[in-house]
């Protein structure tokens, strides 16, 4: 299956999936409402550090957050370094060009901020499974449709580069030959794109058959099978992060927190 | 088209050993059914005739060729290869640009493909669709699709992966036909199949295979009489061996003429 | 049970009927085999009796078709999906995608239902140690071979309680192992009262199995009766259907003089058996 997620017995991993989904969204109202450099960088120590160590999958998250916000951060640190208009104070020079603090110091604000918000989105992913965030969600509401699209992408997918293989095998069994030049290659394309393609309306037409044989779209109440458990604490938790994340962002846009 | 296989082993990429230790000398123009559970090595061996697989320790030989290093698509001319799903391969317009793919990657002059074309429709029962989109046709018709567009190769050898199932009786039979057309031709036909009757009935050689290595290799006569290899590889004796050792008789009984003689034989001594 | 009567379909888009003023009759809890040539509209039968047609696939559907109580054509689909149960033949394309574990994907159908959960979590346990399968509850539904893939698209199905249970070619793609594990199931099942309506090619298993075996051809059904009568019927040759070796020999033994015509014929190997034993004269 086609996931981030990995299994750990962490606290984190045992958080209902919506306080997760609220807990995200209040990081980014805050990280977004609180523009100041420092903010963002309060956030990922006192916030995103902490909730690092304790979900158990730290280092796969450092690892994904450095890959995806990394590079930006070079490219932000060495254009804003170099180039903020508001400079005043200036930390060195190469040659012509100066590398003022005030820019560094906004390179770090706005990286920092996609970082956490990366990280913040990445630890949701890693540390919750699809189908128990999907179940989650549609205990609350969201159509079960929309968690079939989900939860059968994630599963189909790769179901389909295994067959991407057989194709690949079948067709070099009648002689195909898949090295060479780019023309070859795109010659090439055809006979492995079109079996690939062809077959997805083969099966979609004979799974929503069995899908239709387990009643999917039944208009009957429905409880789910699988028990996704919740807490008064955290029922608490959400409301108060969410207030918590409003007060921040109404205080931050009437002036009170610059 | 001769086929040597010796001391081959197999081991996947995730460590599980497939085959382990198969010797196997198929001569030209000879008909080899190969039974076994799923999962025996039935299809990682036959993998290796048309280099899918490349042998962990051992050699495959087709012809003179050692298929060491060589090329699926160098070996296609060769060693012809029915997949069992069709709709893993079928992406042309119509039958008839399906089935002469393989030709014309095998280098074949356009003449002669046409010609190609047309006769192997014809052998599997398909000789007015060449227009048809294939896509159009039924499930079984496109298998048929299929196996005409490997019998176009007309390669030496010819490896059909379960051949007879989900067939109905006039399907099972086309395929006796083309299994005996075939040799008829001189080739050698090769085949995993899980209907003993068909096995019986058709090959002159069966291997049983269980857990990566052969149990029983000879002729169908002696195979089916093995009783303890189709134990060991769980498979059941055909339909005729099973009558003719219930009612007490000695040897082997593979077609219904040789059960009838036998019937007669058994009348006359009394 | 089930009653068809003055049957015809016609797929849409199409001219051909593939049923013609087709009429059956099923009786509650048997096993009932169809047999036919490929082709012949097996399939089309299997979703008529179990709702599909027309309710999925549209096209022109005339005749009454009556399966538990329920007139198919004008209940709604959801109305018969509970009381009847599909499953095909290919094992890939019924595991929906919907669960990312085979417990779950079992209680999928039960979920859409609107099963209490205490009731589910029973049946799907029930169903999960009547099946053997208890080393497959946690792992992915696609991760399965074929063969355990078919088991779960059956447990899947059985699981919802249907009183009617259609299977079209079921063990097609599977090795003679899984297709024993489902004849196995097929017999739990009938043992509880489900009627089961099974098409099949292997004629051999239908006869120790079925309890009353149809044949599908033309459009109809053309015979139906005790499996040993119709498995051999020597019109099933012109109709697409093979016969046992046990049959072909016992015919040419006919043939050869060595058997009395009158005697009948053998389809399983015990009947054969008895039958060469002494039994031909």
């Amino acid at each position: 299956m086609t996931t981030l997620y990995l299994d750990r017995p962490s606290p984190i991993h045992r958080l209902n999936p919506v306080t997760k989904l609220v807990g995200l969204l209040a990081v980014v109202l805050v990280v977004f409402a609180l523009p100041q450099w420092w903010a963002s960088v309060a956030i990922l120590v006192l916030v995103m550090v902490p909730a690092a160590v304790a979900s158990g999958v730290g280092g796969r998250l450092l690892l994904v957050t450095l890959i995806i916000a990394g590079p930006l951060m070079l490219v932000l640190i060495v254009a804003q370094g170099f180039f903020y208009p508001g400079r005043e104070t200036i930390l060195f020079a190469l040659g012509a060009l100066q590398f003022s603090l005030e820019g560094l110091l906004l390179a770090v604000g706005v990286g920092t901020r996609t970082a956490v918000l990366v990280a913040a989105s990445v630890l949701l992913l890693l540390t919750t499974h699809p189908g128990a965030l999907m179940t989650a969600l549609t205990e609350r509401g969201m159509p079960a449709k929309v968690s079939y699209v989900v939860s059968s992408t994630l599963q189909i997918i790769p179901a389909f580069r295994t067959r991407a293989e057989s194709i690949l095998l079948a067709q070099r069994s009648r002689g195909l030959r898949t090295r060479g030049n780019i023309v070859r290659r795109v010659r090439v394309l055809l006979p492995l794109v079109t079996p690939l393609v062809l077959g997805v309306f083969v099966d979609v037409e004979e799974r929503s058959t069995a899908m239709e044989a387990r009643a999917f779209g039944s208009t009957r109440s429905r409880v789910s099978y699988a028990v996704i458990p919740d807490s008064r604490g955290q029922q608490f938790s959400r409301w108060a992060l969410i207030v918590l994340a409003l007060a921040v962002v109404v205080l931050s846009f009437t002036g009170v927190l610059r | 088209m001769k086929v040597s296989v010796h001391g081959l082993e197999y081991v996947y990429p995730s460590g599980v050993k497939a085959l382990d230790g198969v010797d196997l000398e198929v001569e030209s123009g000879s008909r080899l059914g190969i039974v076994g559970q799923n999962g025996a090595g039935k299809t990682t061996l036959v993998r290796h005739l048309n280099g899918i697989f490349q042998p962990t320790v051992g050699t495959v030989r087709i012809g003179d060729w050692e298929t060491k290093g060589r090329d699926i698509a160098d070996l296609a001319a060769r060693v012809g290869y029915v997949f069992q799903n069709p709709d893993e391969q079928l992406f042309a317009r119509t039958v008839a640009g399906d089935v002469s793919f393989g030709p014309r990657n095998l280098g074949v002059p356009p003449e002669r493909i046409d010609e190609l074309v047309n006769l192997s429709l014809e052998r599997v029962g398909l000789a007015g669709e060449g227009q048809t989109h294939p896509y159009h046709l039924s499930l079984s018709e496109r298998k048929r699709v299929a196996l005409a567009s490997v019998l176009a190769m007309n390669t030496p050898i010819v490896v059909l992966d379960e051949p007879t199932t989900g067939q109905d009786a006039r399907g099972v039979a086309m395929i006796e036909r083309i299994v005996r057309q075939l040799n008829e031709e001189g080739r050698t036909v090769i085949a995993i199949t899980h209907d003993m009757d068909f096995c019986a009935e058709n090959f002159d050689r069966v291997v049983v295979m269980a857990q990566g290595r052969i149990l029983a290799d000879g002729e169908p006569a002696d195979v089916f009489a093995n009783g303890e290899a189709l134990d060991e590889a769980r498979v059941e004796p055909p339909q005729l061996a099973r009558l003719a050792t219930a009612l007490g008789w000695t040897g082997p009984v593979l077609k219904v003429e040789t059960f009838v003689n036998r019937l007669r034989d058994s009348e006359r001594s009394r | 049970m089930i009653e068809l009567a003055g049957v015809t379909y016609t797929y849409p888009d199409t001219e051909r009927a593939v049923l013609h003023g087709l009429d059956l009759s099923i009786t509650e809890g048997s096993v009932f085999g169809i047999v036919g040539a490929s082709g012949v509209g097996k399939s089309t039968l299997a979703k008529v009796i179990s709702g599909f047609i027309p309710h999925s696939e549209g096209g022109e559907l005339e005749g009454a078709v009556t399966v538990a109580g329920i007139d198919v054509v004008k209940a709604t689909l959801l109305d018969v999906v509970s009381k009847v149960g599909l499953v095909t033949q290919n094992p890939f394309n019924q595991i929906t995608g919907a669960r990312f574990s085979v417990e779950e994907e079992i209680a999928f159908g039960l979920e859409n239902l609107g099963t209490p959960r205490a009731e589910m979590i029973e049946r799907v346990g029930a169903i999960i140690a009547r099946f053997g399968i208890q080393e497959l509850r946690d792992r992915s539904p696609f991760a399965l071979s074929g063969g355990q893939q078919q088991l779960v698209a059956l447990a899947s199905i059985v699981v919802m309680e249907p009183v009617i249970l259609v299977m079209d070619e079921p063990t097609s793609q599977l090795d003679p192992s899984g297709t024993r594990l489902v004849f196995d199931i097929i017999d739990r099942v009938a043992e509880q009262g489900t009627t089961v309506v099974l098409f099949e090619h292997k004629l051999e298993l239908l006869r120790e199995h079925a309890q009353v075996v149809a044949v599908l051809a033309e459009g109809q059904i053309v015979l139906s009766g005790a499996p040993r009568e119709v498995l051999a019927d020597d019109r099933l040759d012109q109709w697409g259907v093979g016969s046992t070796r046990f049959t072909s020999a016992a015919r040419a033994a006919i043939s050869a003089g060595l058997a009395s015509a009158d005697s009948a014929i053998p389809v399983s190997l015990n009947e054969a058996v008895s039958y060469f034993s002494g039994g031909r004269r």
